[in-house]
């Protein structure tokens, strides 16, 4: 179906192409707040698709990625919030941050590159242990950052809510980052850095005898995967306006997982139609809160029920479904990867 | 500070530290599995103590009872709870053949549930509540004063350790789990049942979480829908660093990890000490640096021919 | 035939490492299983204990289907699988790694006579009763194998490379215990590297490479032929 010469940048064009026509037609449609929701998908779908460039092709489950979110927020704030009062919020930072006004792109590249940083030290060790010792460190490692960031309040608010970031982050901006991020997995992925990963993620011990060094080409992905789920956590503190270190903890690690691994973790298609299915779920969930009204009577589940709901879809495709939506093939694509 | 009331802690919080991972220890052995949902299991059987409310103080439920009834009924409620998580998550997935990073985001999943319907019941705030207050008190041990409540924690867990190793050692089914937690498949393939040695170790786990949840209570007195996520961490990372697949190993990581985490606490300025998980997971990444099997990884049996 | 197998494949995600693989065991047999590493004998082995699961195929035992079932029930009908590598519980004692295996039938107090069988057919295993299993040498722990997988009194015993790693003396033990054990009326299921020791003990042998089987007979009219050499590395151009 599609032309030989188009497949190299399958599923990545179909993918963007697809989801710039679902941001015309909702913004045509111009209710706010489905925007507002589609906006919010997007940026979970940087995350996930970030995460994805490390998990689907190691085989490893990061439990920790969240880390970089928060890491890459908050740097993005250091440099961009609270106009003339950040001092008042974080009366730690450095004079050169007190009175930086640094525009939106850099800054957000500045802050992912600071998570990336950390990516690359911390996986440098990481990356050598066994995939259930790594996932593990890896929510240490959250847990961590967490902690630090919690009682580091003069650089961050402590475990206040710092407000006052530059509001940037509409369906576009959030649409260009999704291009940009899928862009690059589809990059990863194709490369020679890739298929080595996929290989040790197949037989390790065969990619080894055959010249591969496991622990660097995770480490590659590790901290390609950090820089743009840094980005997904800069463009939430953007869209929000606010920040807070609860933002980053579990909530958001088991969305992004979840949304990963209904859509299939091993496939950069599933990871895009992952996201959309548990965020369309969700903002239902979310209205069903509220009450729906139909007719006379109000249709309303207790507050809460969104996460059990999200926690039991996810066991049962774990069950019933466990490559996901997707499974192994990508948009465009004919035969599996 | 008191050096005999530091020490007290360190051991203290070691031996709670140690009971976790081996509770986590024992479903490695037997599923190669980390159950996330550890943690939550002990929250699980701490908010059993209270009734459902949105109050701070908490009005007790079986926290009220007669202590042994009360000790029973928790180490009960929770082995049920791991029971169920093994019948109706595990043990389909299992059924499935699915791969150890499915069966790990799972166990996630299920911690992820437990902890959103007690935030359902219960609400988000932290609540108050007391069982055995007689513990709080200080007594005198060889001319040396120290809380109650330590020094039946260090005893609780050592009568625990005890007790399960003569089990494991002894008993048919404890025979079963060694054989299973060494070798899974030639274990079934000499006629060990899965599902029932797999459902035992649960038992055991969740048996193990009832006692912490109970320990832990009795020495903080608050509850809080996330208060396993802590020493669920603790617990795994007890048990990567005293070495994957050993229980002895996990045991003697944890305790190690406790006895680290108090004296560290200790030890560090003033303005460091919230960063003290950091300096101690730090520290842990480390050793496994230099030892990623583990410190007490079990030495592999030579052969001679 | 005690135990049928028909049209076997098995696959490794998408690689089939075994295909149309049909062979037969009669009861009281012994038979072989010979060819070069990766022919895909253990992998056969492995799916007639229920340890695989084939993707197409059949497998019968006592004309009854076996094949998707779980290891334990295969175990209970009466088929043993003693694997490459013997995989005794090392840090266990001799004694617990025997009664682990005696569970099936009653436990180590209730073995009607079997657990006495056992350590008269390997005297050793008496004398290192409560040694921990993995200071046995290897020829003591395939001995050790073996003796297990037969508490748990099956009428099929498949054993895979017993001899691999063995000293001579050993692989001489081990053979004529499989001897005695057919004699007491267990079938025998063995892979052997060894053609010429296959062609000694065994009945009828199936000659295994890549997966499929390229010659198959008794073992007497086998032993005439002057080319199996050449059937076993896949040499049959030579001039």
């Amino acid at each position: 179906m599609i032309p030989r010469t188009m497949r190299p940048f399958f599923p990545a064009l179909g993918l963007i192409a697809v989801l710039a026509a679902i941001c015309a037609i909702v913004h045509l449609m111009g209710n706010g707040e489905l925007e507002g929701i589609l906006t919010e998908a997007l940026i979970y779908m940087v995350m996930v698709v970030a995460l994805s460039i490390f998990v689907s092709n190691s085989g490893v489950i990061s439990f920790g990625h969240v880390t970089f979110a928060l890491i890459g927020a908050y740097a993005s704030a250091w440099q961009t919030c609270c106009s003339g009062i950040r001092g008042v919020f974080m009366p730690g930072l450095p004079e050169f941050l007190l009175h930086a006004d640094v525009p939106i792109i850099p800054a957000s590249v500045a802050a992912a590159l600071t998570a990336t940083a950390v990516a690359a030290i911390a996986g440098l060790i990481i990356m050598r242990l066994s995939s259930v010792a790594a996932s593990i460190a890896l929510l240490s490692l959250l847990f961590v950052f967490k902690t630090i960031y919690e009682n580091w309040s003069s650089m961050t608010a402590g475990q206040s809510s710092l407000v006052g970031l530059p509001l940037y982050v509409d369906l576009w901006a959030a649409l260009a980052w999704v291009a940009v991020t899928i862009v690059a997995a589809q990059i990863y992925m194709s490369s020679a850095h890739g298929l080595r990963l996929r290989a040790a993620r197949e037989d390790e011990v065969a990619a080894r005898a055959a010249g591969i060094v496991v622990w660097r080409e995770r480490l590659i992905a590790f901290a390609i995967s950090a820089f743009f789920f840094a980005i997904g956590g800069i463009l939430f503190g953007h869209f929000l306006g606010t920040l807070a270190v609860s933002i980053f903890w579990l909530n958001m690690t088991f969305l992004t997982l979840a949304m990963l691994v209904v859509g299939g973790l091993r496939s950069l298609t599933g990871a895009v139609a992952g996201t959309l299915v548990v965020a369309a779920v969700r903002g239902f969930l979310r209205a069903l809160e509220q009450g729906i009204h139909i007719g006379g009577a109000t249709l309303q589940v207790p507050q809460g029920m969104q996460e059990i709901t999200l926690a039991v879809v996810l066991l049962l495709i774990l069950v019933y479904r466990p490559q996901g939506i997707i499974g192994d093939r990508e948009l465009g694509l004919a035969a599996a990867k | 500070m008191n050096q005999i009331q530091l020490l007290a802690d360190a051991v203290s919080l070691g031996s709670i530290y140690a009971l976790v991972a081996l509770g986590i220890g024992l479903i490695f052995g037997v599923m190669r599995m980390i159950n996330f949902a550890h943690g939550d299991l002990i929250m699980l059987g701490a908010y059993a103590l209270v009734l459902p409310t949105a109050a701070d103080f908490a009005p007790p439920l079986i926290g009220a009872w007669p202590a042994v009834a009360m000790i029973a009924a928790i180490i009960a409620i929770v082995a049920f709870a791991a029971l169920l998580t093994e019948r109706f998550a595990f043990r389909p997935l299992r059924r499935r053949e699915v791969d150890g990073a499915t069966l790990l985001i799972s166990s996630f999943a299920i911690s992820y549930l437990l902890q959103s319907i007690v935030l359902f019941v219960h609400t988000g705030r932290p609540k108050s509540v007391s069982i055995f207050p007689a513990l709080m008190r200080q007594v005198e041990l060889a001319g040396i004063r120290i809380s109650l409540v330590d020094v039946v924690t260090v005893a609780a867990t050592a009568l625990l350790l005890l007790a399960l190793g003569v089990f494991l050692r002894r008993a048919r089914p404890g025979l079963e789990v060694r054989a299973a937690a060494e070798d899974f498949i030639m274990a079934r393939l000499l006629g060990v049942k899965a599902d029932r040695v797999i459902a035992l170790a649960f038992a055991l786990s969740g048996g193990l979480a009832g006692v912490v949840s109970l320990l832990y209570v009795s020495k903080t007195g608050v509850l809080d829908f996330q208060m396993g996520v802590p020493l669920a961490v603790a617990g795994f990372v007890g048990t990567v660093v005293g070495g994957m697949g050993s229980l002895l190993g996990a045991v003697l990581g944890g305790f190690a990890l406790g006895v680290a985490s108090t004296l560290l606490q200790a030890l560090l300025p003033e303005a460091l000490q919230p960063s003290r998980d950091a300096f101690l997971y730090g520290l842990v990444i480390l050793v496994l640096f230099f030892r990623p099997q583990g410190l007490f990884a079990p030495r592999a049996m030579g052969e001679r021919i | 035939m005690l135990l049928e197998v028909d049209d076997l494949e098995i696959r490794y995600g998408r690689v089939p490492a075994v295909r149309d693989v049909s062979f037969s065991v009669g009861e009281g047999e012994i038979v072989c299983f010979v060819g070069p590493n990766g022919a895909g004998k253990s992998t056969t082995m492995l799916a007639v204990a229920g340890v695989l699961h084939p993707a197409k195929g059949a497998i019968r035992f006592d004309a009854r289907p076996l094949d998707g079932n779980a290891i334990e029930t295969i175990v209970a009908n009466g088929i043993a699988l003693v694997p490459e590598g013997r995989r005794i519980f090392g840090r266990m004692s001799v004694r617990e790694n025997l009664a682990v295996a005696s569970g099936l039938r009653g436990g180590l107090g209730r073995t009607g006579g079997a657990l006495d069988r056992v350590l008269e057919l390997f005297p050793i295993l008496r004398e290192r009763y409560q040694s921990p299993a993995g200071f046995l040498s290897g020829g003591e722990q395939q001995q050790l194998a073996i003796a297990r997988a037969l508490l748990t009194q099956p009428r099929l015993l498949v054993v895979d490379e017993p001899s691999l790693g063995l000293a001579p003396k050993y692989v001489e033990l081990v053979f004529e215990t499989f001897s005695r054990i057919r004699s007491e009326g267990v079938t025998l299921l063995i892979v052997e590297q060894s053609v010429r020791r296959a062609l000694k003990f065994a009945d009828r042998v199936y000659f295994l490479r890549s997966g499929r089987i390229v010659l198959e007979g008794s073992a007497s009219t086998l032993a005439e032929r002057t080319d199996l050499e050449h059937i076993y590395f896949g040499e049959e151009s030579r001039p």
